[in-house]
């Protein structure tokens, strides 16, 4: 359910950026043609930039495509291996709560104040925000479970597949 | 609490942290985030935890939310986008085909024509990670594909990469002329003859390295004629074309050169779907990988953004330059102190955070000292460049890292690096040595 | 010992940094020493459109808002930004300084948001550099491609420019290139930036300026400090405005002489026809006016105080000249 919602997701980011990139080739095309332009292309390709890159953050880490430094590491026992791997999920999900503190506080202020960027359509600052604050949730929900399947893993007695994925090989798993 | 203390804690708990294989991003993000509490919680003097949470917060998400709410960093993704998409639309593969034929006699040739095509990319971005995530999406397969050595063939594309910041355009040189209020364009034309001797530098490591190690590089021993030389280089009008829009559009006055990746993108799209070597499907799967791919490192650099904030509240950088200040060393001796603090820092904070948490001190030194501005501008921007490719936070790295996957781990690309790095060295003894190699393009304008 | 720290966006270079470190020496000086502020230049803590939050919240303990980033939340410093007529840095920035200091529901509206005023800048007047292009009357301005600053570059829209989003650092290039024909800016930073290098003309628009930015202070930080600390603050926020004046005014006729000594054409923009563009701002004006109406303000009255404090610093200069003459 969740992995689906993740690819839902991915399939927003991608739209993202092909949103961002047919903005601009549009506004340069309208400039050189007749002389024209978007209103506010500037803002509208930050917010999508927001969408392109948070929104994947789940499914990135569904897919342990953080990268890691393992020269040390994977010169330890297996067993202490799986621990590190737990270890450093769960700094990420420490990591994460400061973020989703704030981004949690920066999204009812900005929606409640009706902050808005200068510009000729006034464009609301929320939506991007609440997309950072989406985004950065649902990496910290995979965080978790993964933390509970991982520590399930090891009790059982089993080991951590933790070598992160190259991005084709990723793909071809989520086909 | 001495934020210098502090500061110094941490770059010792980032280090140890990676040690035991705790992703970069989180490693940054919690690290920067313990220590600004740390400092905010004893800026009265005792300690006052809860008084500490809304400025950590509040610091943390804005420095990560404002990197990526950009739109001049837009332009990542889509080259990214650009090296995905020319990939499926059998764009880039052609380009290596011809590469191959044209050099089939020159040991390493392919991975040589890798960082000229660097260099030529250099040209048309201002950033060193836009380079390398386009060059490591188009360039690292195919020589994979060719039976390189792995180390050789992604660690020539990082240093490459690195090429995108020395020669123009350069969003690095921008900075630092608003640092120093010295004319942008200047800084451009001495960037120019750095980055060629940098070029040639890496060119001279893959020959050697090629010529000490002979399979590092396997020679396609295929009979070669002329005529399928030729075909090879027709079959590669795609990408030339689009190199021509790219450079006409920008130096043409069409476009700027975040526009430029847009662009570009469009234009591979309409020569995929034209040549039908590009479906709907294969477009939205190389979107798709575009996400994945830029999210983990933009995740990587808004966390080191973090982390730059953090260590300009720790106060460390204006205590490294007030102990060189006051020592007051010789002009040479200054300028190798001022390499080894550039060389420490890049090792753990990104170009663009080191500039700003040094270079309000660092110049007025270096003015006194009566040091050429726009040359201490092109040395300081090569230590700079040489950060993106030193362990253990090197976002260049990471980048080529993201592009091969589990087919080739970090530390065999660090372990590539190396001999890059020896290289880069001794250009930068170079430029050190003989300003004039920066300044004879702008003196001559 | 009071240690502060500082947020600034920009580098520690040029006519406003100056006017910076003058406050920061200032408030050490009035204070015997007793308050000493660490400023963190070059967006190091805080990019500048996170300033609101970021001074609020005690990243910094005060710091430099930028209006512009702020139209909601800034909305009455906006004022400063208004296409209105005066071009003087030092009457502009004086103006400003006392409006907002002495203005009760703007002193609120910021406690609202935990800020606290201390002093103003200005980026002073707004002009415009062309290359291969030269602009004497609106009717110059239809089909020019324009890199412009908020509401002088709308005007200009509205008299059929072509605005191009670009940075005024990339404007170089812009020009050089031919994707821009203008650049709207200030005359300071053209020569900063070596724009004479690519400029044929430059327009002295003989209008308003960029007034919205200055430093603002967390209210709790403020709050906490001695009644004699805050005036020190207030006095040294005042006199950062006579500071910048000088260096600013000075600045601005020295690259208009090297625009000269560089063959780039000076024009003074006709008075009739800088009247056309004041008429056409006049949308910006009233727009404003709602804004601040949204926001619980009177805006007309307050804009009827703006324009009464720019008469009233007009004249203390024709009277008594620049702080700095006297
Ligand atoms: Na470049
Ligand atoms: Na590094």
């Amino acid at each position: 359910m969740l992995k689906r919602f993740e690819q839902f997701l991915l399939d927003l980011a991608a739209a993202a950026v092909a949103g961002l990139c047919l903005l601009i080739t549009v506004s340069v095309v309208l400039r050189a043609t007749v002389n024209s332009g978007i209103p506010d292309t500037v803002v509208l390709v930050a917010e999508l930039m927001v969408a392109a890159i948070t929104l994947p953050l789940a499914a990135a880490t569904l897919a342990r495509a953080h990268i890691v430094i393992e020269l040390l590491a994977q010169n330890l026992p297996r067993r202490v291996q799986d621990w590190l791997v737990v270890l450093g999920s769960v700094i990420g999900l420490l990591a994460l709560l400061p973020l989703l503190y704030a981004g949690w506080h920066e999204v009812s202020k900005t929606f409640a104040s009706g902050s808005y960027y200068f510009g000729q359509l006034n464009l609301p600052k929320w939506p991007g925000r609440l997309i950072f604050l989406v985004g950065l949730g649902f990496c910290w929900l995979r965080l978790l479970i993964m933390v509970v399947g991982d520590l399930r893993t090891i009790l059982r007695g089993d080991h951590i597949d933790a070598s992160g994925g190259s991005t084709k090989e990723m793909m071809a798993e989520q086909e | 609490m001495d934020g210098t203390v502090v500061g110094l804690v941490a770059f010792a708990s980032v280090i140890g942290l990676l040690a035991i294989r705790v992703p970069i991003a989180f490693t940054l993000a919690l690290v920067a985030a313990l220590g600004s509490f740390v400092i905010y919680a004893f800026r009265t003097g005792d300690f006052t935890p809860w008084r500490a949470l809304r400025p950590t917060s509040s610091m943390v998400f804005s420095n990560s939310f404002d990197l990526i709410h950009s739109y001049d960093l837009s332009m990542i993704p889509l080259f990214v986008a650009l090296g995905h998409i020319a990939y499926r639309a059998d764009i880039t593969t052609r380009i290596y085909h011809a590469a191959r034929v044209w050099l089939t006699h020159v040991p390493g040739g392919v991975a040589m024509a890798s960082v000229v095509g660097c260099g030529g990319f250099s040209a048309i971005t201002g950033s060193s990670i836009a380079c390398a995530s386009t060059m490591g999406r188009i360039c690292t397969p195919e020589m994979l594909r060719m039976g390189y050595d792995k180390r050789l063939a992604t660690a020539s594309v990082a240093a490459g990469g690195t090429l995108g910041s020395l020669i123009p355009p350069s969003v690095l040189f921008i900075i630092y002329g608003i640092f120093t209020e010295t004319s942008i364009s200047a800084l451009f034309l001495a960037g120019i003859l750095p980055g060629l001797i940098s070029l040639l530098g890496f060119l001279l490591v893959i020959w050697i390295w090629v010529w000490r190690d002979p399979d590092a590089a396997p020679v396609y021993d295929q009979k070669v004629t002329m005529g399928d030389r030729m075909r090879a280089a027709l079959d590669a009008w795609p990408a030339i074309a689009l190199f021509v829009i790219i450079v006409g559009g920008i130096y043409g006055g069409i476009f700027t050169a975040t526009e430029a990746a847009a662009i570009c993108v469009s234009a591979a799209v309409l020569i995929g779907f034209a040549q039908r070597t590009l479906t709907l499907r294969a477009l939205w799967e190389s979107l798709r990988e575009t996400c994945i791919q830029t999210a983990s490192i933009f995740f990587i650099a808004a966390a080191a953004k973090i982390f730059v904030a953090f260590i300009a509240l720790t106060g460390v950088a204006p205590a490294i330059v007030g102990a060189v200040t006051e020592a007051q060393l010789s002009p040479a001796v200054l300028l190798l102190a001022i390499a080894v603090i550039y060389l420490l820092l890049g090792m753990f904070l990104d170009p663009i955070g080191i500039m700003v948490l040094t270079l309000p001190l660092m110049i007025p030194l270096v003015e006194g000292y009566g040091f050429d501005l726009i040359w201490f501008g092109v040395v300081v921007i090569k230590l700079l460049e040489i950060g993106l490719i030193t362990p253990p936070v090197g976002l260049n790295v990471f980048v080529i890292a993201n592009v091969v996957g589990r087919e080739v781990p970090i530390d065999r690309i660090f372990a590539g690096i190396l001999r890059f790095l020896t290289i880069d060295v001794l250009v930068l003894i170079l430029i050190m040595s003989f300003p004039i190699i920066s300044l004879l393009i702008p003196g001559s304008m | 010992e009071i240690r502060l720290i500082l947020g600034e966006p920009g580098p520690n270079r040029g006519a406003r940094a100056a006017a910076m470190q003058h406050f920061v020496d200032e408030v050490s000086a009035r204070t015997d020493g007793e308050v000493v502020i660490d400023v963190q230049w070059g967006g190091a803590l805080f990019k500048a459109n996170a300033a609101v939050g970021a001074i609020a919240d005690g990243v910094a303990d005060l710091g430099t808002i930028i209006g512009v980033y702020f139209p909601q939340e800034m909305v009455a410093y906006g004022i400063a930004d208004l296409p209105l007529v005066n071009a003087d840095s030092w009457v502009g920035m004086r103006a400003t300084d006392a409006l907002i200091r002495n203005s009760e529901p703007i002193q609120a509206s910021l406690a609202n948001q935990n800020l606290v005023y201390l002093g103003t800048f200005t980026t002073s007047e707004v002009n415009i550099g062309c290359k291969d292009a030269a602009i004497r009357s609106v009717e110059d301005i239809e089909g020019l491609k324009v890199r412009g600053v908020g509401a002088y570059g709308d005007t200009f829209r509205d008299y059929g420019a072509n605005m191009v989003p670009m940075s005024i650092y990339d404007a170089y290039q812009g020009l050089d290139t031919g994707l821009l024909d203008c650049s709207q800016g200030y005359s300071y930073a053209v020569g900063a930036l070596r724009q004479e290098e690519v400029m044929t003309s430059y327009t002295l628009l003989n209008w308003g300026q960029v007034g919205a930015l200055g430093i603002f202070m967390n209210k709790d930080v403020y709050d906490g400090l001695s009644p004699d600390i805050q005036t020190a603050l207030a006095e040294a926020g005042v006199s950062m405005a006579d500071k910048l004046g000088e260096l600013i005014t000075a600045d601005n006729e020295a690259a208009i002489e090297k625009m000269r000594g560089a063959g780039v054409e000076i024009i003074a923009l006709d008075t009739a026809e800088r009247d056309k563009l004041v008429e056409r701002g006049e949308t910006y004006v009233t727009e404003w006016i709602a804004q601040a109406g949204g926001a619980g303000l009177d805006g007309q009255a307050l804009l009827d105080s703006y324009n009464d404090l720019l008469v009233k610093y007009a004249e203390e200069r024709d009277a008594q000249g620049y702080p700095w003459t006297r």
